[in-house]
């Protein structure tokens, strides 16, 4: 009924709390990096220290530039460094470490919560997602149990949590939907939509993980990455977005 | 006191009939009840007296408890959140009073100031304590709740959005961490951290606000 009180001394190295697949512990021997807002507590070993120092202000700048490929998302990750143990928290969502050897993995950002300095992070291709190289460990969420499968399979955008080993997946639509768009006017599409007609279509040989269900948050770099790509744009172009935007709005005011 | 867990959601407590087995719990928090119990409000400051309220009445923790009491069984729950009971011989928790679930009778609940924790987390400047002898039920609303044990040698910090509460002699301090502070108006939401010394159980949860 009540809780037994963890310390350093019964706190795991590098695992799961007891009993609790929501929370994670990690012992810090090394720089490791972390994603702003996942941290829970820390205990800094023998009074000292543990500091979390952004990207842009760190002293391992050298590393960092190395081993963090990616502007758009640097402000979202701290790097720590120190001695103690590190608890790590998501939303709630299990949290699972990963190890990859001399591999690549690709994850969903928001669901990366940490990745030790053995690795190296890239943008992946698909947006939103990130791919890490090298051999090392690093540690995601998913909104409950992740799910194991193999290509050729098609997912849902929502519930993919990653892919290991294998080619980017490409963007399929559905075949009655994609009928319906061609012989239908723009117009009439409303209405038509299951909500399922795009997925993401896995080819080749690796392990695509998955998660039940995803809880929608509001990704602020989709928001960055559009502004970015919205510099390209003509007034023509960007009278069009303007519209679509509008008519977006005015569905989910409905 | 037959209080016990139907889930780890829900908390059952059995009322005898007996003063000993009444208890104060948190307004609305009833989902069901067997047998003939009574449900009063607990009225001025939570059951706190004038002195309470007038603090609360300050500082912005208030505190709404009614009274069960009885012969059957209630039935507690609130926001689906985990539910975890400790045992109080004497010591004091402090916790925000919508933290708390139920009280066994017998317990005192005041107001105090807990320091400038507030200022980033939204959270109060004043926590509610809860001392004496007896059982209290704390809700933690994101996940099955952790708690870690501060020694001597062996200080915590925790983010301010991931803390439930704490039991024991527990001095509490900011971390202002100057790197942290660079990430002011970044988003980031951890600029200042929690540190606890002293002796002593901190409660925190695993999602954060």
């Amino acid at each position: 009924m009540s809780v037994q009180p963890l310390d350093p001394q019964t706190l795991p190295d590098h695992d799961n709390l007891p009993g609790n697949p929501h929370a994670y512990c990690v012992r810090l021997t090394g720089p490791l990096f972390v994603q702003t807002g996942r941290m829970i507590a820390y205990y800094p070993l023998g009074g000292g220290t543990i500091r979390f120092e952004p990207l842009t202000a760190t002293s391992l700048t050298g590393m960092v530039a190395s081993h963090f490929s990616s502007p758009l998302y640097s402000r979202d990750w701290v790097v720590a460094n120190g001695q103690g143990h590190v608890l790590l928290g998501d939303r709630g969502y299990d949290i699972n470490s990963y190890d990859l050897d001399e591999g690549n993995l690709t994850v969903r950002a928001a669901n990366l919560l940490a990745f030790d300095a053995g690795l190296e992070l890239k943008e992946s291709i698909i947006p939103g997602f990130l791919t890490l190289i090298g051999t090392g460990k690093f540690l995601a969420s998913s909104s409950g149990p992740v799910i194991f499968v193999e290509p050729p399979v098609r997912v849902d955008p929502e519930a993919l949590v990653g892919w290991a080993d294998c080619p980017a997946p490409s963007q399929h639509f559905d075949a009655g939907w994609m009928e319906h768009f061609l012989g239908a006017a723009r117009g009439a599409l409303f209405g038509t939509r299951s909500g399922e007609e795009r997925q993401y279509d896995f080819t080749g040989a690796g392990t695509v993980l998955l998660q039940s269900s995803e809880r929608l948050l509001e990704d602020p770099h989709v928001v960055r990455r559009l502004e970015g790509e919205v510099r390209q744009l003509g007034p023509g172009q960007l009278q069009h977005l303007a519209g679509v935007v509008q008519a977006q709005l005015q569905q989910h005011q409905q | 006191m037959a209080w016990r867990l139907e889930s780890p959601r829900v908390l059952v407590v059995e009322l005898d009939g007996g003063k000993g087995s009444a208890v104060r719990a948190q307004t609305g928090s009833m989902v069901a009840y067997e047998g003939d119990v009574q449900f009063k409000n607990a009225g001025t400051g939570g059951g706190g007296g004038l002195r309470a309220a007038f603090k609360q009445r300050l500082s912005g923790e208030s505190l709404s408890l009614m009274d069960i009491t009885g012969r059957g069984s209630v039935h507690l729950a609130v926001g689906a959140g985990h539910v975890l009971v400790l045992d109080l011989a004497g010591d004091t928790l402090k916790a925000e009073s919508e933290g708390l679930l139920c009280l066994s009778e017998g317990l005192r609940t005041d107001v105090a100031f807990t320091g400038l924790q507030g200022a980033s987390s939204g959270q109060g400047l004043f926590t509610t304590t809860v001392s004496g002898h007896g059982r209290v039920a704390l809700l933690s609303l994101g996940g099955p709740p952790i708690a870690l044990r501060v020694g001597p040698q062996t200080p915590l910090v925790v983010d301010p959005d991931a803390y439930i509460g704490c039991v024991g002699e527990l001095r509490q301090s900011f971390v202002t961490d100057v790197s942290w502070r660079n990430l002011l108006g970044e988003d980031s939401g951890e600029a200042f951290s929690l540190r606890f010394e002293g002796s002593g159980v901190v409660y925190v949860q695993p999602e954060e606000r």
